[in-house]
Formats: structure tokens, C-alpha cells, sequence
């Protein structure tokens, strides 16, 4: 990372407890507890452990961040990277091996784009509405079993016949339970 | 004055920087050397040496083994090894350390005691 002057790093063995401002970018090696204000970029390396209320405008998190982040701009949760806390971003990046729990807010801006589009696939997909997609199981009976019982038993033997398995995708109980009685009979 | 050092230096051995625009309300504490290019307010609890630098604005109680002064300091400085109040600083507070040098140009105000028993903040 940069390690020029006009960074400030605070460093492995460090605690720094209260308030932490600034307007320029911070690395994290080390312990921040309690509220952090930066107008630039905080970068929390592998060592690094931040609990504390975060607004920045970029944040990349490889070390470990309890606490809500908020960016102007983007939050980045790398490979090594753990956070539990919520996160207020217009871009959020979580790479594969990331670790986080807790809330993500991207704005409203993305949402009224994309509504004008495919409201409900996007709404669905982001946040999760009560009425999802309708699953296979609920499915009701399907529908060509309106013959009456006599030629369903025809249906019902040439299709054991022909194939043993009836077909097995669309079954719903009520199906099941029909099929076995006409056999029976 | 050849003393001066307007360029702040990275030091060798120091791995924690607070820059000039950072602003620090709380407490620092840690086991490393410290260089203090911004603003800090509240305690400052070290094992090793603190640098504050010309741009450097401290308003807190210090303890640590070393410290050198080049910008401002406001508040009590317990040192177990050695202080040094460079040229152009201004420090208010008292100071306690075993060795205490003050630099020719050095503002300071407060009580000096250099009677410290070396187990004292060991």
C-alpha cells in the first residue's frame, strides 16, 4: 500500500479508542474503536481490526471491520476481509472468500433505473418480497385428469405399462393418491 | 537553521504515521513508535518513542519511553527514558523523565523533574 507521506498508517500494535478525522487516506494495520471520518480512502489490511462507526468515501476491508460503513463512493471486501456491520455504499464489492453479515444499502438511484425496466425481477432479487416466484410444489393436480374413471384406468394401465413411472416432474399429492386407488380397483 | 525539518521524514522503524489532516479525539495506545504529523486529543500511551512533528498538535497526556517535540504539545509528558524538545516547538505541560533536553529555540512552559526512579513507567 502506500507508504509515502501524506498517508497516515497507524501500525500492528496500535489501539486507537475515540474519534479518528482526516482528509486523507488511513491504512489500518492495527485496533480503531469508535468513530472514524475520512473524506478519502481507508484500506484495512490483514492485521487490522476496526469497530467503529466508519464514513469514508472509499473503504477496502482485508482485516476485520465491526461496525457500519458508509462510503461515498464504494466499499471493497477482499479475500481475506471480514465485516459484520451494515453497509452504505453506491458500489459494494464482496469478492469470493469475503466474510460479512449484516445490511447492504446501494441507494435509491439504481432501483428506480432498473423499475422502469423489470420492476419485479430486480425488487425480488434485492430485497426479499413476500410474494416470490410461485414454487413447483404448490402447483395444483395437473390439469388433463378431467376423463372419467373409466378411461382414467385405461390411461392409468397403458401408462403403467408402457412406462412403470408416471410422469414423475408435476406430481402433487392429491395425483398420487388418486392414481393408487384406481389401480387398486 | 539546519535543525529544522520541514520535509517530514519517514523514520526507519516507524510503522505508525498520523498524518497532517487526521484529527484524533481519544486515546492511543500501543507498543511501537509513533510519528504525529496531525492533531491529537485525549492520552497517548506508548512503549517506544513518539515524534511529534513540525505540523504535529497534541492536547493530551502523554506516556511513553521517548519523545521528541518539533511541533506543539499541551498537557502533561511522562517519559521513562529520555524527552527532547526541539528548536520551534511549543510545549505547555510538565514533563518528567530522567533525561531532558531542551533545544536552543524552544518554547515551554511548566515543571521540569528529572528525579525519576528508573522502574517508574517501566
Amino acid at each position: 500500500m502506500a507508504t509515502s507521506d501524506g498517508s497516515t498508517i497507524i501500525g500492528e500494535s496500535i489501539l486507537i479508542s475515540g474519534s479518528l478525522n482526516g482528509d486523507e487516506d488511513l491504512t489500518v494495520r492495527g485496533r480503531v474503536e469508535g468513530t472514524l471520518t475520512l473524506t478519502k480512502t481507508l484500506v484495512v489490511e490483514p492485521t487490522g481490526i476496526v469497530k467503529a462507526e466508519v464514513q469514508v468515501r472509499n473503504c477496502v476491508i482485508a482485516g476485520v471491520v465491526v461496525g457500519n460503513v458508509t462510503a461515498s463512493e464504494s466499499v471493497e471486501i477482499t479475500r481475506e476481509g471480514r465485516m459484520v456491520g451494515d453497509i452504505n455504499a453506491p458500489r459494494v464489492i464482496i469478492v469470493d472468500g469475503a466474510s460479512f453479515r449484516g445490511r447492504i444499502d446501494m441507494g435509491e438511484v439504481d432501483v428506480e433505473e432498473d423499475q422502469q425496466r423489470s420492476a419485479r425481477s430486480v425488487t425480488s432479487s434485492r430485497v426479499s418480497v413476500p410474494a416470490p416466484a410461485p414454487r413447483p410444489s404448490i402447483r395444483p393436480a395437473p390439469s388433463p385428469r378431467s376423463a372419467p374413471v373409466s378411461e382414467r384406468r385405461v390411461e392409468e394401465k397403458a401408462a403403467a405399462s408402457a412406462k412403470p413411472l408416471a410422469p414423475p416432474a408435476p406430481v402433487a399429492m392429491g395425483a398420487v393418491k388418486r392414481k393408487v386407488i384406481v389401480k387398486r380397483k | 537553521m539546519a535543525g529544522i525539518e520541514k520535509v517530514p521524514a519517514p523514520r526507519a522503524g516507524a510503522h505508525t504515521v498520523i498524518g497532517s489532516s487526521i484529527v484524533i479525539d481519544g486515546e492511543i495506545s500501543g507498543d511501537e513508535d509513533l510519528v504525529i504529523q496531525g492533531t491529537v486529543k485525549g492520552r497517548i500511551s506508548l512503549r517506544e518513542s513518539l515524534y511529534v512533528e513540525n505540523s504535529g498538535v497534541i492536547e493530551a497526556d502523554i506516556e511513553t519511553a521517548n519523545v521528541e517535540v518539533s511541533g506543539q504539545v499541551t498537557g502533561n509528558i511522562v517519559a521513562s527514558d529520555k524527552v527532547e524538545l526541539k528548536a520551534d516547538c511549543k510545549v505547555v505541560g510538565d514533563i518528567r523523565a530522567p533525561r531532558i533536553l531542551i533545544a536552543d529555540g524552544a518554547l515551554f512552559k511548566g515543571n521540569v523533574d528529572m528525579d525519576v526512579k528508573d522502574t517508574k513507567g517501566k
